[in-house]
């Protein structure tokens, strides 16, 4: 192995993965030739890769004939636009969605519904909606990069036995961002979740701040700040509050 | 996708028809539930036609279809770790998260070591970070090139390849005595 192994690493499992461009390729083949270590690297990797093949999920098929998708997805487009969870199994096993299907193609053929003017009021309740959506989200989104720096926390290739938030620093930065958005779009709509964005908006600085590569100690910190403010479970409480 | 776009929906027919399947095992190799990957198919196809309108002519279907679909299998999948941890604490991934789904018509001995492998690389899988695991998902299941999946995900060329690279290397971790 070479000093300058690391730096060959990525390419090799970009080979295995067959995703390099043939100029790439051809240079690290060259490499290959000279480094053992980088030949057993890409064995291993293709080892790994080849047992997808024999993954069942490449050649499973769907539960439902396409007919019952399609008029799923009709159903779905008169309704509301929340999608409601549907148990697809039980509607496999029943001939009677094949019946349905069979009734309801026809309506593929319906006109669309020409739009009417959308009144002010309307407008204003639906600027509203989208405020206290976009805080939802945003709140969702935090959240599940909270839980990624507290849960998922990948070894750093570039310095061993630091913690890799290269991925979360730069998704908080975004946010933080999309966070000065929402206070000039919907102030007066969110003003209940205040308290809330603001330790999260807090947290998220935090992570914004920290190097790629950080010491487990580091983010200890957060971790304690979020248990101590119990912000997990308030987003629970405030984006539910928020989506009605 | 022209006549989609002009609001036709019996234009949604042929392209379900073309893609449901594609994009059944794309949001199955990432969400690993039928019923879950069944509602990503749905909602993408619902999305696809309010968003036909905007649809670029010069771009491909395809793509855009997966990126719709990865979106919302990533969606579904913050739900249901929302669910899970206010019900109780996350474990770590360790079976397949649904095994009601087969491969059409194996033997039963291929069916069994395939039902295995799959719970094997279902639990690897659920170990990637959610971009970490889109990414892969898009290059091992529906064959998009690095420049198509930067492009599908908004994120930048070096970021897919050192997030794949990531990837592969937690899957060897993960899928050690399997290969061995």
């Amino acid at each position: 192995m070479t000093l300058f192994h690391g730096r060959w690493r990525a390419r090799v499992s970009l080979l295995a993965a067959g995703a390099l461009d043939p100029h790439e390729e051809a240079a690290v083949q060259a490499h290959l030739a000279s480094c053992g270590a980088c030949r057993a690297d890409l064995e291993a990797s293709r080892r790994a890769l080849d047992l997808l093949d024999r993954d069942p999920a490449r050649a499973a098929e769907p539960p439902v004939a396409i007919e019952f998708l399609k008029t799923r997805v009709l159903a779905r487009l008169d309704e509301a636009p929340a999608p409601r969870p549907f148990r697809w199994g039980l509607a496999a096993a029943g001939l009677a969605a094949a019946a349905l299907a069979v009734a309801i193609l026809p309506l593929l053929d319906r006109p669309v519904v020409t739009e009417k003017p959308v009144p002010d009021e309307m407008l204003a309740r639906m600027e509203r909606r989208l405020a206290r959506d976009s805080a939802a989200r945003y709140l969702d989104e935090a959240q599940d990069l909270l839980v990624n720096v507290s849960a998922h926390p990948a070894d750093c290739e570039k310095d061993h036995g630091r913690i890799d938030v290269g991925e979360e620093a730069r998704r908080s930065r975004e946010l933080l961002e999309r966070r000065a958005l929402m206070v000039e779009l919907g102030g007066d709509e969110v003003a209940s979740a205040q308290p809330l964005l603001d330790d999260v908006e807090g947290l998220l600085r935090e992570v914004a701040a920290l190097p790629a590569c950080v010491r487990a100690e580091s983010l200890e910190a957060i971790h304690r700040q979020m248990e101590r403010r119990h912000v997990l479970m308030k987003i629970d409480l405030v984006t539910r509050e928020l989506r009605g | 996708m022209q006549r989609l776009a002009r609001g036709e929906r019996d234009a949604l027919g042929p392209l379900m028809e073309r893609h449901h399947r594609r994009l059944f095992r794309i949001a199955l190799s990432y969400l690993r539930d039928v019923d879950e990957a069944m509602d990503a198919v749905q909602e993408t196809f619902v999305k696809a036609y309010q968003a036909a309108a905007r649809w670029d002519p010069v771009s491909e279907v395809a793509p855009w279809l997966s990126r719709i679909a990865v979106n919302h299998s990533i969606d579904i999948y913050r739900r249901r770790r929302r669910r899970q941890r206010s019900e109780a604490p996350m474990p770590e991934a360790t079976t397949d998260h649904d095994d009601r789904w087969r491969a059409a018509d194996p033997s039963p001995e291929s069916e069994a070591s395939g039902r295995e492998v799959g719970q094997r690389i279902a639990a690897a899988l659920q170990s990637l970070p959610e971009r970490q695991r889109a990414i892969f998902v898009l290059r091992h299941y529906d064959e998009r090139s690095l420049p198509e999946i930067a492009d599908t995900l908004g994120m930048s060329l070096g970021t897919v390849k050192s997030s794949l690279h990531r990837a592969i290397a937690r899957l060897r971790e993960r899928l050690g005595s399997a290969t061995a």
